[in-house]
């Protein structure tokens, strides 16, 4: 089997959601000398894209992001191991903080927010939901986040966005990070309000926003 | 059917997983063998589903779903189970009719069967949009309290407190609540109806801590009012809402069992959405006691309900639990035309003559997807109302095509929705009088254009 003919095996696995497939070819693919991270380039992130076409047009929805998702992870599970190895490891998008505010259970456009970051190349911290705002803080300064990414659905949990920015200007640090916030009862106009570096409606937006905020 | 302390017992003996595991190894699997398993497909042709069958798979899948995922208790990290001889017990026993309010204002909302062209529905008005200005809060109130075919409001809510906004869990936030409470009562007595019922008791309220508060009776809320309690998406029951269902239980109030099922999300598309929303009916009253229910699924992206497989959906759900339940159901539309808009009032007209011929009661909406301030504009929800009664007398057959042409007018622009007034924009703050010409003549505009359809909406 050609190279080509892998890589495309490869993409239809996972638009098929198939981590078996995937394993397999990207063993096969292996084996046949080719590089993890042309594996990645060629076969894994196409893939990629058209599930992340797919998500954004409703053919498919969040069960069939996280499976798509989930085969992709264990590929580089077996991919990442190698890359360290060769000494070959290249820069990543960027570094992700992500949660939603403290007094705020809600998780779903978090969680998809997570998976189109991942899927997209980022490296992402997920604090989960309910996050006191130094935990948003800490873990940016730990890892040396490039953003910042708060959600809050509430309006009564709002605010707990723009604390994030106030203390972090109490610490002298607001210039290290990008912020950018969503979540349903967010709009632009709160995020200038606040000083967010961005606002995004849905998930997709805000993984082209930060692309760009980090680029 | 199973007793409450029983079903609180459930969220801590069940399978231990993590909510992760409980999505997708259960809830997510499950739904799709389910959906697969009872042959449930959306046309996507189709705005109102008049397949009845179709409708009794769907509630049928319902079943199943919650007997064989479980809901999920995060604070124990517990499936809740329950047998389907449980479920369909609940199922039977559910009530099928409430009373809401006092005095003259004392009325029943009945659970309708789909095609049902001969009764009144009950007609339920307003929302709990943020109001930046007690005045507006309490004018607006009072407008809608005072429409002689409404049965009952939901209230705005008024979150400032000394000009600052209560955040979440603060005192400030329990004093908003009570403040709300208060207001609104005020607001419905100045309106010469005092004995009205507030359904969506407490807007302001994000805690048990503040809705047990507001519920003090000095405040000005009954247990004959309603007072909300939420599933969170998708399937999880969590221990603030288990709080109030015994709260409000102990007091013998009515409990609006609530759940927004995510189109785009865990869920999945139509056939997800009508059966996750059918089976939240069931946990409503099996596992909160409800009285009434407030449906309201929710486009994850879009965060409004007026999508064409969303309707379906919704309207499937009605039509389900209304052909084999009977619980008392109002639809919240989140709709993303702002107020006095056309397009607001399409996706509303199109919304009830799904929902209201497949078997819900009347609840106007919201408008701009409910991110507006002061959007509450009392004259839309009297035009809404009044929407929803034409569509009681017609049945899913006879509305289906009516949908169809109305769907157009609105669908390419829900993506861009357009921008409307506040309260202020339209009424006089004296009179309360309308003087915004062009929310008037959009509004008459519409009615005429639905009268040309077939859907004559007589004003009350």
């Amino acid at each position: 089997m050609g190279h080509e003919e892998l890589f495309a095996q490869l993409k239809q696995a996972i638009i098929d959601q198939d981590e078996d497939a995937v394993l397999s070819s990207v063993n096969t693919a292996l084996d046949a000398g080719v590089e993890p991270k042309t594996i990645i380039d060629q076969g894994l992130l196409p893939g990629l894209n058209v599930i992340g076409e797919q998500f954004e047009c409703e053919d498919i929805f969040l069960p069939e992001l996280m499976q798509a998702a989930l085969a992709f992870q264990a590929a580089m599970s077996v991919l990442e191991p190698k890359i360290k190895e060769s000494g070959n490891e290249g820069p990543k998008k960027g570094k992700i903080v992500l949660g939603t505010v403290k007094g705020d259970l809600h998780s779903i456009g978090k969680n998809i927010l997570k998976l189109l970051y991942e899927t997209s190349g980022f490296d992402v911290w997920d604090l989960g939901i309910d996050v006191d705002l130094f935990k948003f803080i800490d873990k940016a300064k730990e890892v040396d986040a490039d953003v910042i990414a708060i959600s809050a659905l509430l309006t009564t949990t709002l605010v707990g966005q723009r604390d994030v920015i106030e203390a972090l200007k109490d610490q002298g640090t607001r210039d290290r990070y990008k912020i950018i916030i969503g979540g349903g009862a967010t709009t632009q106009v709160w995020a200038d309000t606040i000083g967010a570096d961005g606002w995004a409606g849905t998930a997709y937006e805000a993984v082209n926003l930060t692309t760009k905020l980090v680029s | 059917m199973i007793d409450l302390v029983e079903v609180f017992e459930r969220a801590e003996i069940g399978p231990l997983t993590s909510e992760t595991d409980y999505y997708m190894k259960r809830y997510v699997p499950k739904l799709s063998e389910i959906i697969a398993r009872h042959g449930i497909k959306w046309d996507k042709n189709t705005i109102i589903n008049t397949d009845d069958d179709l409708t009794d798979r769907v509630f049928q899948a319902a079943v199943d779903l919650l007997a064989e995922a479980g809901a999920y208790c995060p604070e124990t990290n517990r499936v809740m189970q329950f047998t389907r001889d449980e479920i369909l017990t609940a199922c039977a026993q559910c009530p099928t009719e409430t009373t809401f309010g006092e005095g003259r204002e004392r009325k029943v909302m009945r659970g309708r069967r789909p095609d049902t062209t001969d009764d009144r529905p009950w007609v339920h008005v307003g929302g709990g949009i943020y109001t930046t200005d007690e005045q507006v809060f309490m004018d607006t109130v009072e407008k809608m309290a005072s429409f002689n075919i409404v049965d009952s409001v939901s209230v705005p809510s008024i979150l400032h407190i000394r000009g600052t906004d209560a955040r979440v869990r603060s005192p400030q936030e329990i004093l908003a609540a009570c403040k709300t409470v208060r207001l609104a009562r005020e607001g419905i007595r100045r309106s010469g109806r005092a004995g009205l019922p507030i359904i969506n008791g407490i807007s302001a309220a994000s805690q048990p801590a503040s809705m047990f508060a507001a519920s003090y009776p000095d405040f000005g809320l009954r247990p004959s009012d309603g007072f909300l309690i939420d599933f969170l998406s998708e399937l999880v029951v969590g221990y603030e809402a288990l709080q109030k269902v015994a709260f409000y239980n102990s007091l013998s109030a009515n409990i609006g069992s609530t759940s927004t099922p995510l189109f785009g999300g865990y869920a999945g598309g139509a056939e997800g959405v009508a059966v996750t929303a059918t089976c939240y009916m069931i946990m409503g009253a099996l596992i909160f006691r409800g009285s009434y229910h407030y449906n309201a699924p929710l486009h994850s992206k879009l965060h409004l309900s007026s999508t064409r497989p969303l309707i379906w959906a919704i309207a499937m759900s009605n039509a389900a639990i209304g052909r084999n339940m009977g619980y008392p159901m109002v639809n919240l539309p989140y709709l993303g035309g702002g107020s006095g808009t056309k397009q607001y009032h399409y996706e509303m007209a199109c919304y009830m003559l799904a929902v209201v011929s497949s078997g819900g009661n009347v609840f106007s909406g919201h408008p701009a997807m409910a991110v507006q301030s002061d959007s509450l504009v009392p004259d839309d929800h009297k035009f809404h109302a009044e929407m929803g009664l034409a569509a009681a007398k017609l049945t899913r057959a006879e509305a289906e095509p009516l949908a169809q042409k109305l769907y157009p007018l609105f669908g390419d622009k829900l993506k861009d929705p357009d921008k409307g007034f506040t309260f202020q924009e339209v009424y006089d703050a004296k009179t309360k009088r309308i003087v915004n010409d062009e929310y008037r003549k959009a509004m008459d505009d519409v009615r005429t254009e639905l009268g040309a359809m077939g859907l004559e909406v007589p004003v009350s």
